[in-house]
Protein backbone atom coordinates (compact mmCIF):
# COMPACT_ATOMS: atom_id res chain seq x y z
CA UNK A 1 0.00 0.00 0.00
CA UNK A 2 1.32 3.39 -1.05
CA UNK A 3 1.40 6.83 0.51
CA UNK A 4 0.40 9.54 -1.95
CA UNK A 5 1.87 12.98 -1.31
CA UNK A 6 0.41 15.95 -3.13
CA UNK A 7 2.91 18.79 -3.03
CA UNK A 8 5.24 20.93 -5.09
CA UNK A 9 8.77 19.83 -5.92
CA UNK A 10 10.48 22.55 -3.87
CA UNK A 11 8.67 21.48 -0.69
CA UNK A 12 11.71 20.45 1.29
CA UNK A 13 9.57 20.12 4.40
CA UNK A 14 7.75 17.24 2.74
CA UNK A 15 11.17 15.74 2.08
CA UNK A 16 11.64 15.42 5.84
CA UNK A 17 8.69 13.02 5.88
CA UNK A 18 9.67 11.18 2.70
CA UNK A 19 13.04 10.39 4.28
CA UNK A 20 11.29 8.61 7.14
CA UNK A 21 8.93 6.77 4.80
CA UNK A 22 11.88 5.59 2.72
CA UNK A 23 13.68 4.40 5.82
CA UNK A 24 10.79 2.14 6.73
CA UNK A 25 10.26 0.88 3.20
CA UNK A 26 6.82 2.37 2.74
CA UNK A 27 6.12 3.02 -0.95
CA UNK A 28 5.62 6.68 -1.81
CA UNK A 29 4.30 8.45 -4.86
CA UNK A 30 4.79 12.18 -4.79
CA UNK A 31 3.23 14.44 -7.37
CA UNK A 32 2.17 18.00 -7.93
CA UNK A 33 -1.31 18.41 -9.43
CA UNK A 34 0.13 21.43 -11.25
CA UNK A 35 1.93 18.95 -13.50
CA UNK A 36 -1.28 17.51 -14.90
CA UNK A 37 -1.18 16.84 -17.85
CA UNK A 38 2.53 17.25 -18.48
CA UNK A 39 4.36 14.82 -16.20
CA UNK A 40 1.37 13.63 -14.21
CA UNK A 41 -1.35 11.45 -15.72
CA UNK A 42 -4.50 9.82 -14.45
CA UNK A 43 -7.11 7.34 -15.54
CA UNK A 44 -10.16 5.84 -13.89
CA UNK A 45 -12.89 3.46 -15.03
CA UNK A 46 -16.32 3.04 -13.55
CA UNK A 47 -17.58 -0.20 -15.00
CA UNK A 48 -19.54 -3.23 -13.80
CA UNK A 49 -20.42 -1.55 -10.56
CA UNK A 50 -16.82 -0.91 -9.57
CA UNK A 51 -13.95 1.53 -9.98
CA UNK A 52 -10.36 1.11 -11.07
CA UNK A 53 -8.12 4.13 -11.18
CA UNK A 54 -4.45 4.87 -11.64
CA UNK A 55 -2.08 7.78 -11.24
CA UNK A 56 1.27 8.16 -12.93
CA UNK A 57 4.10 10.52 -12.03
CA UNK A 58 7.85 10.44 -12.48
CA UNK A 59 7.73 7.00 -14.05
CA UNK A 60 5.74 5.56 -11.15
CA UNK A 61 2.30 4.05 -11.50
CA UNK A 62 -0.03 3.53 -8.57
CA UNK A 63 -3.54 2.20 -8.35
CA UNK A 64 -5.95 4.37 -6.41
CA UNK A 65 -7.21 1.28 -4.60
CA UNK A 66 -3.62 0.71 -3.51
CA UNK A 67 -3.36 3.97 -1.57
CA UNK A 68 -3.16 3.70 2.19
CA UNK A 69 -3.09 7.45 2.80
CA UNK A 70 -3.06 10.80 1.03
CA UNK A 71 -1.08 13.73 2.39
CA UNK A 72 -2.23 17.07 1.00
CA UNK A 73 0.81 19.20 1.75
CA UNK A 74 1.47 22.07 -0.66
CA UNK A 75 -0.17 21.01 -3.94
CA UNK A 76 -0.06 23.39 -6.86
CA UNK A 77 -3.13 24.46 -8.79
CA UNK A 78 -4.14 21.53 -10.99
CA UNK A 79 -2.79 21.78 -14.54
CA UNK A 80 -1.16 25.14 -13.83
CA UNK A 81 1.91 24.04 -15.78
CA UNK A 82 0.04 22.36 -18.61
CA UNK A 83 1.26 23.28 -22.09
CA UNK A 84 -1.88 25.34 -22.63
CA UNK A 85 -3.19 26.20 -19.16
CA UNK A 86 -6.62 27.69 -18.60
CA UNK A 87 -9.15 28.09 -15.83
CA UNK A 88 -11.31 25.54 -17.56
CA UNK A 89 -8.51 22.97 -17.72
CA UNK A 90 -7.72 23.59 -14.08
CA UNK A 91 -11.30 22.91 -13.08
CA UNK A 92 -11.44 19.80 -15.27
CA UNK A 93 -8.19 18.50 -13.80
CA UNK A 94 -9.18 19.32 -10.25
CA UNK A 95 -12.48 17.53 -10.58
CA UNK A 96 -10.87 14.50 -12.21
CA UNK A 97 -8.03 14.12 -9.68
CA UNK A 98 -9.73 15.03 -6.43
CA UNK A 99 -13.00 13.47 -7.53
CA UNK A 100 -11.34 10.11 -8.04
CA UNK A 101 -9.28 10.37 -4.87
CA UNK A 102 -12.37 11.23 -2.85
CA UNK A 103 -13.75 7.86 -3.85
CA UNK A 104 -10.78 5.95 -2.45
CA UNK A 105 -10.66 4.32 0.96
CA UNK A 106 -7.35 5.98 1.79
CA UNK A 107 -6.94 8.01 4.95
CA UNK A 108 -6.45 11.74 4.39
CA UNK A 109 -4.19 14.24 6.03
CA UNK A 110 -6.29 16.34 5.67
CA UNK A 111 -9.45 15.63 3.69
CA UNK A 112 -10.08 18.54 1.28
CA UNK A 113 -13.57 19.16 2.64
CA UNK A 114 -12.36 19.30 6.23
CA UNK A 115 -9.40 21.43 5.18
CA UNK A 116 -11.59 23.91 3.36
CA UNK A 117 -13.87 24.36 6.35
CA UNK A 118 -10.99 24.51 8.80
CA UNK A 119 -9.44 27.49 7.02
CA UNK A 120 -12.28 29.77 8.17
CA UNK A 121 -10.87 31.64 11.13
CA UNK A 122 -14.21 32.74 12.58
CA UNK A 123 -15.25 29.10 12.52
CA UNK A 124 -12.00 28.20 14.26
CA UNK A 125 -12.72 30.66 17.06
CA UNK A 126 -16.18 29.26 17.67
CA UNK A 127 -14.97 25.66 17.62
CA UNK A 128 -12.16 26.54 20.02
CA UNK A 129 -14.69 28.08 22.39
CA UNK A 130 -16.88 25.00 22.20
CA UNK A 131 -13.88 22.80 22.99
CA UNK A 132 -13.07 24.84 26.07
CA UNK A 133 -9.99 26.66 24.80
CA UNK A 134 -9.62 30.27 26.01
CA UNK A 135 -10.23 32.64 23.08
CA UNK A 136 -9.40 36.35 23.34
CA UNK A 137 -12.41 38.65 22.91
CA UNK A 138 -12.85 39.07 19.17
CA UNK A 139 -15.14 40.94 16.80
CA UNK A 140 -15.55 40.47 13.04
CA UNK A 141 -17.57 43.33 11.64
CA UNK A 142 -18.26 45.78 8.85
CA UNK A 143 -19.96 48.23 11.25
CA UNK A 144 -17.59 51.06 12.24
CA UNK A 145 -19.73 51.82 15.27
CA UNK A 146 -19.50 48.21 16.46
CA UNK A 147 -15.72 48.42 16.12
CA UNK A 148 -15.65 51.68 18.11
CA UNK A 149 -17.76 50.21 20.90
CA UNK A 150 -15.60 47.10 20.97
CA UNK A 151 -12.50 49.31 21.24
CA UNK A 152 -14.07 51.11 24.19
CA UNK A 153 -14.59 47.80 25.96
CA UNK A 154 -11.20 46.41 24.95
CA UNK A 155 -8.86 49.37 24.42
CA UNK A 156 -5.79 47.24 23.67
CA UNK A 157 -6.58 45.61 20.32
CA UNK A 158 -4.90 43.92 17.40
CA UNK A 159 -6.16 43.63 13.83
CA UNK A 160 -5.51 40.67 11.54
CA UNK A 161 -6.90 39.37 8.24
CA UNK A 162 -10.10 37.38 8.60
CA UNK A 163 -8.92 34.85 6.01
CA UNK A 164 -5.25 34.77 6.86
CA UNK A 165 -4.60 35.52 3.20
CA UNK A 166 -2.61 38.47 1.98
CA UNK A 167 -3.27 40.83 -0.96
CA UNK A 168 -1.32 40.09 -4.12
CA UNK A 169 -2.03 43.12 -6.26
CA UNK A 170 0.51 44.40 -5.35
CA UNK A 171 1.98 41.72 -3.05
CA UNK A 172 1.64 42.83 0.55
CA UNK A 173 1.67 41.18 3.94
CA UNK A 174 -0.87 42.03 6.62
CA UNK A 175 0.65 40.96 9.91
CA UNK A 176 -1.24 40.96 13.16
CA UNK A 177 -0.85 44.57 14.27
CA UNK A 178 -1.69 46.67 17.30
CA UNK A 179 -4.45 49.23 16.89
CA UNK A 180 -3.85 52.62 18.48
CA UNK A 181 -6.52 53.78 20.96
CA UNK A 182 -7.43 56.87 18.92
CA UNK A 183 -7.82 54.96 15.66
CA UNK A 184 -10.46 56.01 13.15
CA UNK A 185 -12.61 52.93 12.44
CA UNK A 186 -14.51 54.42 9.47
CA UNK A 187 -12.69 52.10 7.02
CA UNK A 188 -14.20 49.08 8.77
CA UNK A 189 -17.18 49.70 6.48
CA UNK A 190 -15.05 48.81 3.44
CA UNK A 191 -14.24 45.24 4.42
CA UNK A 192 -14.89 42.68 7.15
CA UNK A 193 -12.46 43.48 9.93
CA UNK A 194 -11.24 41.17 12.68
CA UNK A 195 -10.30 42.95 15.89
CA UNK A 196 -9.09 41.00 18.89
CA UNK A 197 -8.10 41.84 22.43
CA UNK A 198 -4.31 41.79 22.53
CA UNK A 199 -2.93 39.14 24.80
CA UNK A 200 -0.01 40.51 26.81
CA UNK A 201 2.03 37.45 26.01
CA UNK A 202 5.24 36.22 27.48
CA UNK A 203 5.62 33.50 24.88
CA UNK A 204 4.28 32.13 21.62
CA UNK A 205 3.23 28.51 21.56
CA UNK A 206 3.14 26.34 18.45
CA UNK A 207 1.39 23.05 19.11
CA UNK A 208 1.67 20.58 16.26
CA UNK A 209 -0.94 17.84 16.34
CA UNK A 210 -0.42 14.67 14.31
CA UNK A 211 -3.30 12.34 14.95
CA UNK A 212 -3.23 11.76 18.71
CA UNK A 213 0.37 12.95 19.02
CA UNK A 214 0.77 16.48 20.37
CA UNK A 215 4.13 18.25 20.16
CA UNK A 216 4.32 21.75 21.57
CA UNK A 217 7.10 24.30 21.34
CA UNK A 218 7.51 27.61 23.15
CA UNK A 219 9.28 30.77 22.08
CA UNK A 220 9.75 33.46 24.70
CA UNK A 221 8.56 36.86 23.57
CA UNK A 222 11.29 39.37 22.83
CA UNK A 223 11.50 42.91 24.12
CA UNK A 224 10.34 44.44 20.85
CA UNK A 225 6.77 45.48 20.21
CA UNK A 226 6.12 43.11 17.33
CA UNK A 227 2.85 41.26 17.87
CA UNK A 228 3.17 38.77 15.02
CA UNK A 229 5.82 36.14 15.77
CA UNK A 230 6.34 35.58 12.05
CA UNK A 231 7.71 39.11 11.74
CA UNK A 232 9.54 39.33 15.04
CA UNK A 233 13.34 39.17 15.12
CA UNK A 234 14.39 35.65 16.01
CA UNK A 235 16.10 36.22 19.33
CA UNK A 236 14.96 33.33 21.50
CA UNK A 237 14.76 29.79 20.17
CA UNK A 238 11.78 27.47 20.00
CA UNK A 239 12.00 24.98 22.82
CA UNK A 240 9.91 21.89 23.59
CA UNK A 241 7.24 22.40 26.22
CA UNK A 242 4.74 20.07 27.87
CA UNK A 243 1.10 20.43 26.88
CA UNK A 244 -1.16 21.11 29.87
CA UNK A 245 -3.63 18.20 30.17
CA UNK A 246 -6.70 20.44 29.79
CA UNK A 247 -5.27 21.98 26.63
CA UNK A 248 -4.42 18.56 25.28
CA UNK A 249 -7.96 17.32 25.82
CA UNK A 250 -9.44 20.43 24.20
CA UNK A 251 -7.10 20.21 21.21
CA UNK A 252 -8.05 16.59 20.64
CA UNK A 253 -11.72 17.55 20.83
CA UNK A 254 -11.05 20.29 18.29
CA UNK A 255 -9.34 17.90 15.87
CA UNK A 256 -12.13 15.36 16.15
CA UNK A 257 -14.82 17.97 15.58
CA UNK A 258 -12.92 19.48 12.68
CA UNK A 259 -12.17 16.02 11.23
CA UNK A 260 -8.50 16.92 10.96
CA UNK A 261 -5.59 14.51 11.17
CA UNK A 262 -3.08 17.35 11.35
CA UNK A 263 -3.24 20.82 12.79
CA UNK A 264 -0.72 23.50 13.77
CA UNK A 265 -2.18 25.45 16.68
CA UNK A 266 -0.95 28.90 17.63
CA UNK A 267 -1.41 30.09 21.20
CA UNK A 268 -0.27 33.16 23.10
CA UNK A 269 0.90 32.42 26.64
CA UNK A 270 0.04 35.22 29.06
CA UNK A 271 1.65 36.19 32.35
CA UNK A 272 -0.46 33.66 34.24
CA UNK A 273 0.62 30.84 31.98
CA UNK A 274 -2.74 30.59 30.22
CA UNK A 275 -2.57 29.49 26.59
CA UNK A 276 -4.93 31.69 24.53
CA UNK A 277 -6.08 30.13 21.27
CA UNK A 278 -5.24 32.26 18.24
CA UNK A 279 -5.71 29.92 15.30
CA UNK A 280 -5.25 26.43 13.92
CA UNK A 281 -3.58 26.12 10.53
CA UNK A 282 -4.66 22.81 9.05
CA UNK A 283 -1.51 22.67 6.92
CA UNK A 284 0.80 24.80 9.02
CA UNK A 285 4.55 24.56 8.61
CA UNK A 286 6.43 22.34 11.02
CA UNK A 287 9.96 22.13 9.69
CA UNK A 288 11.15 25.25 11.48
CA UNK A 289 10.02 23.80 14.81
CA UNK A 290 11.61 20.42 14.19
CA UNK A 291 15.00 21.80 13.19
CA UNK A 292 15.12 23.97 16.31
CA UNK A 293 13.66 21.60 18.88
CA UNK A 294 14.49 18.19 17.51
CA UNK A 295 10.88 17.16 18.07
CA UNK A 296 9.97 14.17 15.87
CA UNK A 297 7.19 15.84 13.91
CA UNK A 298 8.18 14.51 10.49
CA UNK A 299 8.55 11.01 11.90
CA UNK A 300 5.12 11.28 13.54
CA UNK A 301 3.59 12.30 10.24
CA UNK A 302 5.34 9.44 8.46
CA UNK A 303 4.07 6.98 11.05
CA UNK A 304 0.51 8.28 10.72
CA UNK A 305 0.67 8.05 6.94
CA UNK A 306 2.15 4.54 7.13
CA UNK A 307 -0.61 2.95 9.12
CA UNK A 308 -2.67 0.48 7.18
CA UNK A 309 -5.74 1.94 5.59
CA UNK A 310 -9.17 1.28 7.04
CA UNK A 311 -11.05 -1.86 6.23
CA UNK A 312 -13.14 -1.50 3.11
CA UNK A 313 -16.42 0.11 3.96
CA UNK A 314 -19.55 -2.04 3.94
CA UNK A 315 -21.10 -2.12 0.52
CA UNK A 316 -24.81 -1.97 -0.03
CA UNK A 317 -24.54 -3.50 -3.45
CA UNK A 318 -21.43 -5.59 -3.28
CA UNK A 319 -19.45 -3.21 -5.47
CA UNK A 320 -15.72 -3.14 -4.80
CA UNK A 321 -15.44 0.58 -4.16
CA UNK A 322 -17.84 2.97 -2.53
CA UNK A 323 -18.04 6.63 -3.42
CA UNK A 324 -18.53 9.20 -0.70
CA UNK B 1 -12.37 53.00 0.28
CA UNK B 2 -9.44 50.89 1.50
CA UNK B 3 -10.47 48.17 3.97
CA UNK B 4 -9.36 48.86 7.52
CA UNK B 5 -6.93 45.94 7.77
CA UNK B 6 -4.96 47.16 4.75
CA UNK B 7 -3.95 50.24 6.70
CA UNK B 8 -1.56 47.84 8.43
CA UNK B 9 -0.18 46.20 5.30
CA UNK B 10 3.49 46.22 4.50
CA UNK B 11 5.39 45.13 1.39
CA UNK B 12 5.64 41.38 1.13
CA UNK B 13 9.10 40.03 1.82
CA UNK B 14 10.72 38.45 -1.17
CA UNK B 15 12.74 35.31 -0.76
CA UNK B 16 15.97 36.31 -2.43
CA UNK B 17 18.07 33.35 -1.50
CA UNK B 18 18.41 30.71 -4.17
CA UNK B 19 18.02 27.21 -2.83
CA UNK B 20 21.17 25.11 -3.20
CA UNK B 21 19.21 21.97 -3.99
CA UNK B 22 17.22 20.57 -6.87
CA UNK B 23 14.40 18.09 -7.02
CA UNK B 24 15.32 14.56 -8.01
CA UNK B 25 12.22 12.89 -9.41
CA UNK B 26 13.83 9.47 -9.03
CA UNK B 27 14.37 9.92 -5.31
CA UNK B 28 11.31 12.17 -4.92
CA UNK B 29 13.57 14.34 -2.77
CA UNK B 30 15.55 17.55 -3.11
CA UNK B 31 19.28 16.92 -3.25
CA UNK B 32 22.28 19.17 -2.74
CA UNK B 33 24.91 19.62 -5.41
CA UNK B 34 27.09 17.00 -3.72
CA UNK B 35 24.26 14.49 -3.90
CA UNK B 36 23.23 14.60 -0.25
CA UNK B 37 19.56 14.78 0.67
CA UNK B 38 18.80 18.40 1.61
CA UNK B 39 16.25 17.52 4.29
CA UNK B 40 18.89 15.65 6.30
CA UNK B 41 20.90 18.86 6.71
CA UNK B 42 18.96 20.61 9.47
CA UNK B 43 21.59 23.30 9.87
CA UNK B 44 21.14 24.24 6.23
CA UNK B 45 17.36 24.14 6.55
CA UNK B 46 17.56 26.54 9.47
CA UNK B 47 19.91 28.83 7.59
CA UNK B 48 17.73 28.98 4.50
CA UNK B 49 14.47 29.37 6.36
CA UNK B 50 12.70 27.31 3.73
CA UNK B 51 10.68 25.47 6.32
CA UNK B 52 9.65 28.59 8.17
CA UNK B 53 6.21 29.98 8.81
CA UNK B 54 5.96 33.13 6.72
CA UNK B 55 3.09 35.55 6.50
CA UNK B 56 2.30 36.74 3.02
CA UNK B 57 2.54 33.37 1.39
CA UNK B 58 1.53 33.77 -2.23
CA UNK B 59 -0.01 30.40 -2.78
CA UNK B 60 -1.19 29.08 0.53
CA UNK B 61 -3.48 30.21 3.29
CA UNK B 62 -1.78 28.20 5.93
CA UNK B 63 1.59 29.12 7.29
Amino acid sequence: MTVLILTCEEDVTADMVVVHLNATGVPVVRLDPADLTDGVALSGEYVHGGFRGHLSAGGRLVGISGLRSIWVRRPGTPAARAPVPSDWLTEESSQALYGMLRGSDARWMNHPDAARRARHKPWQLRLAQRCGLPVPATIVTTFPQAAREFAERYPDLVVKPVSGAHPQDPPRAVPTSRVAPDTDFAAVAFGPTLLQRRVAKRADIRLTAVGETLLAARKATGADDEVDVRFAPSTSPWQPVDVPPRVAAAVRDYLRAAELAYGAFDFAEDGDGTWWFLECNQSGQFGFVEVETGQPIARSIAEWLSRPGPDPRPRANGADTAVS
Amino acid sequence: MQPFALNYARPAATLEATTPYVYDSGLQLNVLMDGRVAARDHALMRELGTTTSTAGSKTHFDD
